[in-house]
């Protein structure tokens, strides 16, 4: 979320009901009833209090095993022990109360619980000292699409005839995990009975027939969709709801795929036979969205055969976001053909609302992106983004995609202290350490992400997840083990690039160029954080910088993506053996690494934020927005899972356009022709202008650019008179 | 191999101002008039300077130990450069370790700022913009500008020419065959008054732009005409200035005009004076309102149509 404050345009009218639900939502966010992860609503659930039962949890009962049955047993006994609640107006019903993270060890960390935790604790040390962090989780994407075509009794059954085999086999491995599986859908199954059967008891004790029909519809939606497929749109969007709520009643979320496709045939017929209106669909999608809060849909794409999958759900998708404006986490799918009336009100969407929704991101990238990595073209159509910055391919790819770490900086601080001591005398030789130190750091990360990936299957499962996806139900396997999913190669964010890249460009231009410094005094000034250096710190902070579409810094960036991308690609993880594929994106590793990383040659200070993702350092893009767009770009994305522009301006800039959203989407469409993967884009608040006047030491300010008449201006850089005039001036071609 | 060389102020991505779409805009140094507003005052010698910025500046003494005549010297003030015996050897800027004093103006060669400008080229095609030439006066840089915007027409790129006109009419028949655009200044139409405020009559002006208009209709080059005139308090901003260009423009440019543009006055180039040590005649005046403004649009509707007018810039709203 950002701190956007702008007048919100409304397209669409709020009914009652919406407004109703709009108000109690927020009444949640703000009584302390939502309670929320570290990162905000990504993940969140309402406190209704402890979990009640906590002693009589299966795993307190039996002792803690590390064991997916066992974890099977104390999902199913979360949900069983979860009470159905219907809240006034609502439709669309279920809540989050507890997450499983809270009530057994779970997720990232759950390899702790191993018998040999000690062993792989060491090898994380190590990796982690070396600048590779491999503790990964979620921001996977499983296939809803199973539950929406199969229904709950089909899974079951699918379970347990697998079970049957492995049992029959005697691979007890296997019928372990399938016990566990089978504990997994039966909780869900009765969860979803039990609103059921409170919505029967609510209608029954109504005298109001309104309420009673409301009551009777969720009564005999649930009464359906707890065994069978969804009939119409409106149990298939309650499908989604429940779907994503179990998924994520482990703690953290994941994306959930191209629900514009899954949705349409249920739209579409409903529609046909009169049964629904477009209003009615658009705002039982902004119900489910109000219960969300934050958990990743995409639109758009393309389909199999290469045409357009924009269909009329694509449109509603994003007008119930438009319809309440208060939704974290939707994606639009550009691609060169894209229906353009959609794209135009993607963007018109973002221009009024101003906060990043949707993200924008190129489809043709991710989809050449899987064919590079060997998948058929017949899947990767599927690919879809799956939030932050990572495309998946929806039930068949299990990843690791967040958390799992590459600190470029740490490997380049080596090679520079190794090059120092052997007296190295030219770039080349210095950036063949760099490679080198790049493996020491690869070998050790490759150690320690094995160990974890050996009890992974059985300590940190994903049963829910596994549950609707494609090969954990028939080979017995969780999506986490070795070939539980087909792709499961490891996804590495990559964090540091464009402060190497400076570093290096600044290196060899005032070392091996100039002959300015040693390398050993490079070194020195680093290490003592450029202690009476100012000279010289400003000497390396005034070289050429990643960010201003200056083909020497781009060079340099574009050879340090390469060499990241190559090394990594030649290492295989334990899960079947399959390569390792980077991401140019660090998870608030920039803000949360700053304080263990030392000064860099780039001529930035110990404790001083790093360069978030692609992003140039803050304070070395001068250039304006399109110079730094073109530097984002120079890199071939398609050899990466993900890279972001984070693009902050504030409404001035639009001054004189007449249509935002032109601007918008023209600037995106350039960005993506040219080989840019996804855009981030925040319309900024005043009052952030304001407090940049007062602070403009804050290095987030360093890069606020405003827009002045044709040209753009960084904004610290102007007069505090104009500042002033520019923070009260505006557009006189508002009049016409 | 080209070896002419351009001195640019400023290379400008991602301008919307300077005709139409999305451009890239080059401000080249050296200028024919002296404009007492003037709003990149560091485009108009043509002698590449020295300028500090003291915001950037670390006080380390670089400069003044680096400089071959003393020119340099730090005061209460600030660094306080001697221009009368500054050589322009920009020394200074090269020992400086923060960029707190740099040149005014950047050498380009043909193949670097080509390179520079085309790098934008999906965003010229997306908006629909290409490149503009602004200044400084590009007409006194004509030969490289020419040969320039004919290497852009050959990669697919439009052209835009913003002049104030005050030039030879070689240098600008040299452009207008490559110019797709040409934003010509008009700033005030009484010779003496553009005298007063600019240094030069406007008679070379004035003939220049009836040859360029008459270019379009003969030969069908440049594409595209718009008048700009700024907006500048007490010198350009009255309604009988704007009158008599409107009368001119009406007499002689209907049928060529795409647009006017009354450009509204801003004070952002206060920091560039800043940079110079000059003193600025019009610092501290305001953005001007809408109010103010109106008096004008009105005058200069009596002889353009309401289609043809812009007006752009910052205005106030009271």
């Amino acid at each position: 979320m950002s701190d956007v404050q702008l007048t919100f345009i409304p397209k669409f009218e709020q009914s009652e009901r919406i407004k109703t639900l709009e108000a109690r939502n927020r009444e949640l966010g703000t009584n302390g009833m939502r309670q929320y992860g570290t990162y905000g609503d990504h993940r969140c659930w309402l406190n209704i209090g402890p979990f009640p039962r906590m002693d009589d949890l299966p795993s307190r009962r039996q002792g803690y095993r590390m064991s997916s049955e066992q974890w099977g047993e104390d999902y199913e006994f979360m949900l069983d022990n979860t009470e159905a609640h219907i809240y006034p107006c609502e439709t669309i019903v279920g809540e989050i109360y507890w997450e499983l993270g809270l009530l057994r060890p779970c997720g990232s960390s759950g390899w702790k619980q191993a018998p040999n935790a000690d062993e792989i604790a060491e090898k994380v040390r190590l990796s982690t000292e070396l600048g590779g962090h491999p503790t990964a989780y979620g921001h996977t994407c499983p296939d809803v699409e199973i539950v929406l075509k199969e229904g709950y009794d089909h899974i079951l059954s699918r379970i347990r005839r697998s079970l049957k085999k492995y049992t029959d086999l005697k691979n007890e491995r296997r019928a372990h995990y399938l016990r566990g599986l089978e504990h997994v859908c039966l909780g869900c199954i009765r969860y979803i009975e039990r609103y059921a059967a409170l919505a029967e008891r609510l209608a029954a004790e109504t005298d109001d027939a309104a309420e009673r029909a409301r009551f009777e519809k969720i009564a005999a939606c649930c009464r359906n969709i707890a065994h069978a497929a969804p009939a119409t749109f409106y149990e298939a969007v309650q499908t989604i709801q429940f779907a994503i709520l179990f998924d994520r009643a482990v703690g953290h979320g994941n994306g959930y795929g191209r629900m514009d496709l899954y949705l349409y045939d249920f739209y579409r017929r409903d529609m046909d036979a009169g049964r629904l209106t477009r209003r009615e669909a658009r705002e039982y999608i902004a119900e489910m969205y109000m219960k969300l809060r934050g958990q990743f849909f995409s639109f758009g794409g393309r389909l199999e055969d290469g045409s357009d999958a924009t269909n009329e759900m694509s449109y509603v998708a994003l007008e119930a976001y438009d319809l309440i404006g208060d939704y974290n986490n939707l994606g639009v799918m550009w691609h060169s053909d894209i229906d353009p009336d959609y794209y135009a009100y993607a963007c018109d969407v973002l221009a009024r609302h101003g906060e990043s929704i949707p993200v924008l991101i190129n489809w043709d990238i991710m989809y050449d992106s899987l064919l590079r990595c060997g998948v058929p073209e017949s899947e990767a159509w599927k690919v879809v983004y799956s939030g932050c910055q990572w495309y998946c391919l929806p039930g068949q790819e299990w990843c690791g995609h967040d958390t799992s770490l590459i600190n470029v900086v740490k490997a380049m601080d080596r090679a520079l202290d190794r090059a120092a001591a052997d007296g190295v005398s030219d770039f080349e030789t210095l950036y063949r350490y760099y490679e080198e130190e790049l493996h020491v750091t690869m070998r050790a990360f490759q150690e320690a992400e094995a160990a974890i990936d050996r009890v992974r299957g059985e300590s940190q499962p994903e049963m829910y997840t596994s549950m609707i996806s494609h090969g954990p139900i028939e080979r017995g396997l969780d999506m986490t083990a070795p070939r539980g999913v087909d792709n499961q190669n490891t996804s590495l964010n990559i964090f540091g690039i464009p402060n190497v890249a400076d570093s290096f460009t600044a290196i060899n231009r005032l070392v091996f160029e100039q002959k300015k410094y040693t390398l050993a005094e490079v070194v020195a000034a680093c290490r003592s954080n450029w202690e009476n250096n100012e000279i010289m710190r400003q000497r390396f902070l005034s070289q050429p910088k990643y960010g201003n579409g200056l083909d020497e810094a781009d060079n340099m960036y574009v050879r340090v993506c390469d060499s990241m991308q190559e090394i990594a690609e030649g290492y295989v993880n334990q899960r079947g053996g399959q390569p390792m594929r980077p991401s140019l994106f660090a998870f608030m590793s920039h803000l949360e690494s700053r304080d263990k990383i030392g000064a860099t040659p780039d001529g930035r200070h110990a404790g001083d934020v790093l360069a978030h993702g692609i992003n140039p350092q803050a304070g070395a893009s001068k250039k304006g927005l399109i110079p730094m767009a073109n530097s984002a770009a120079s890199a071939d994305m398609r050899k990466f899972q993900g890279g972001s522009i984070q693009v902050d301006i504030q409404p001035r800039f639009f001054d004189g356009k007449e249509n935002r959203y032109a601007y918008i989407r023209d600037f995106s469409s350039a960005f993506f022709k040219n080989g840019g993967m996804q855009i981030n884009l925040h319309i900024l608040d005043l009052k952030k202008l304001e407090d940049a006047m007062e602070h403009p030491e804050k290095p987030e300010y360093q890069d606020l650019v405003v827009r002045i008449t044709g040209y753009c201006a960084r904004f610290i850089t102007m007069s505090r008179e104009y500042q002033q005039e520019f923070v009260s001036r505006i557009n006189y071609s508002s009049m016409n | 191999m080209n070896d002419k060389t351009l001195l640019t102020i400023d290379v400008s991505h991602g301008t919307t101002h300077d005709g139409p779409g999305m451009r890239t805009t080059v401000f080249v140094k050296g200028c024919s008039l002296r404009c007492r507003w003037c709003q990149n005052p560091e485009s108009i010698g043509a002698r590449n300077e020295p300028w500090w910025d003291a915001r950037a500046c670390i006080g380390c003494l670089s400069c003044r130990d680096a400089c071959p005549t003393g020119a340099l010297s730090f005061t209460d003030k600030g660094l306080s450069i001697n221009r009368s015996v500054c050589r322009a050897c920009l020394s200074c800027c090269e020992a400086c370790p923060a960029e707190a004093l740099s040149p005014e103006a950047q050498r380009y060669t043909m193949d670097a700022l080509l390179r520079e400008v085309l790098r934008d080229r999906t965003y010229y095609e997306q908006f629909g913009g290409g490149v503009t030439c602004s200044g400084g006066e590009p007409l006194l840089q004509y030969e490289f500008l020419a040969e320039f915007f004919e290497r852009l027409h050959d990669a697919g790129v439009t052209t835009a020419l913003d002049t104030c006109g005050c030039a030879p009419l070689k240098n600008l028949e040299a452009m207008l065959p490559v110019t797709d655009y040409l934003l010509y200044d008009m700033k005030i139409f009484d010779p003496d008054a553009h005298r007063a405020f600019t240094g030069q009559d406007n008679a070379l002006i004035l003939s220049n732009l009836l040859h360029a208009a008459d270019s379009m209709r003969r030969r069908g080059f440049p594409k595209k005409l718009w008048i700009r005139t700024p907006l500048i308090w007490e010198a350009t901003a009255t309604p009988e200035n704007i009158r008599a260009i409107g009368r001119f423009i009406g007499e002689n440019l209907m049928d060529v005009l795409e647009r006017w543009e009354l450009c509204a006055f801003n004070g952002a180039c206060v920091a560039k004076y800043d940079k110079l040590g000059l003193h600025w005649d019009y610092a501290g005046r305001g953005t001007m309102s809408r109010a103010q403004i109106e008096p004008l649009r009105l005058a200069a509707l009596e002889n353009v149509s309401e289609d043809k007018l812009l007006v752009s810039g910052m205005i106030r709203e009271r």
